[in-house]
């Protein structure tokens, strides 16, 4: 096996094992796990297969095997990042909307607990405060 | 669910210094509407300080912007049956004075009503990028919506029983102030504009330069061109 060969295992076999690392604690979800195994196993196939690149370049009607091999890299980066950002913007609204939910929650509890207490009048010194800083 | 008439909805983001006496003012000055304050997650006692002045107070547990501010202000208000919300700000810009004009054109069946700084009141300084920058949105705006819009980043307006409903449920994510009028207006609600007085900030100071105004103006363009072409 070809020197090159033999670090692009390795890589995949490392980046598997620290995908499965991750999955054992709980850190990763098993959908994401799942799919960053089939890249490991992509970039396995790929060091092993030597002309595979070759084979998708011609397939791809790419000159210079290694573009088309960057290009494929970079179209499932791209498209990896643009479903986390989904998954981003998803979640921020979620949370948006529990934070609000929460806020509600805590004011009517807040609310129940003062009718028990008298609430204090309109602060007057407050008002007169008021005035006099936009007097001119 | 009882139907009750106005409220009024403060947005405040360490405000102690001033959510009192705004408080106080609004409730001296406009006895016939509730107050709510939406604390923003300030980390100082704007909230208890709004309490204390007989405000209802609404405390996100951490900062959320501006947008969901107004959206939190609006869902409270279509939980509790109320027919019209005005939106202030919690700095006192915004003259308790002028709120019985946007009251007003709710009464007579608008749904969206935008307090102008530049609709006849010449209390509002601004530099010239922020006018240009203005005067721009205001033209996409009014393009966009097919309403004559000469403020669109107003933070002071009125929503009635329909517009409180709807942006309760449905609010935009970033650019509350623009966006909503344009929502608004696809969903064929009524839109004023009233001539508004603000004030100067009795505390702070605004954070904005004038590459982030440039920067702004370029983003709510963005939104504004996104927003008309959502569906319905």
């Amino acid at each position: 096996m070809l020197r090159s060969s033999l670090i692009g295992v390795a890589f995949a076999a490392a980046f598997a094992f620290s995908v499965l690392w991750s999955a054992r604690g709980r850190r990763t979800s098993e959908r994401h796990t799942f799919a960053w195994l089939l890249v490991a196993v992509a970039i396995a196939g790929l060091s092993l297969w030597r002309q595979g690149i070759d084979a998708l370049a011609t397939a791809m009607g790419i000159y210079y095997a290694p573009s088309a091999l960057f290009f494929i890299a970079l179209t499932c980066l791209m498209w990896l990042v643009y479903r986390l950002s989904l998954q981003v913007a998803d979640q921020r609204q979620q949370l948006k909307r529990l934070a609000q939910e929460v806020a509600l929650l805590t004011s009517a509890e807040a609310e129940r607990a003062a009718r028990a207490q008298p609430r204090p009048e309109v602060v007057s010194s407050a008002v007169a405060a008021r005035r006099d800083s936009h007097a001119v | 669910m009882d139907t009750r008439q106005g409220l009024i909805v403060l947005l405040a983001f360490n405000e102690e210094e001033c959510i009192g006496s705004t408080v106080a003012e609004l409730r001296e000055a406009l006895p016939e509407f509730d107050v709510l304050v939406v604390d923003d997650g300030s980390r100082d006692a704007t909230a208890q300080r709004a309490r204390d002045c007989g405000a209802r107070v609404l405390s996100h547990p951490f900062n959320l912007g501006v947008a969901a501010g107004e959206a939190s202000g609006l869902l409270f208000a279509s939980r509790n049956g109320y027919e019209h919300v005005i939106r202030m700000d919690g700095d006192g810009q915004h003259d308790p004075a002028s709120v019985p004009a946007l009251r007003e054109a709710l009464q007579s069946g608008v749904e969206l009503v935008i307090g102008s700084r530049f609709a006849g009141v010449t209390s509002f300084r601004s530099t010239w990028l922020r006018r240009f920058g203005n005067q721009f949105l205001a033209g996409l705006l009014s393009t966009l919506s097919n309403h004559r819009i000469t403020d669109p980043t107003s933070g002071f307006r009125g929503f009635g029983p329909q517009a409180i409903r709807f942006f309760a449920r449905v609010h935009p994510h970033d650019y509350p102030e623009p966006e909503s009028v344009l929502m608004a207006a696809r969903q064929g609600f009524a839109i004023a504009e009233v001539p508004v007085r603000m004030r100067p900030r009795l505390t702070g100071t605004s954070s904005l330069t004038p590459w982030k105004s440039a920067f702004y103006m370029a983003k709510v363009s963005f939104a504004l061109l996104m927003e008309r072409v959502r569906p319905v």
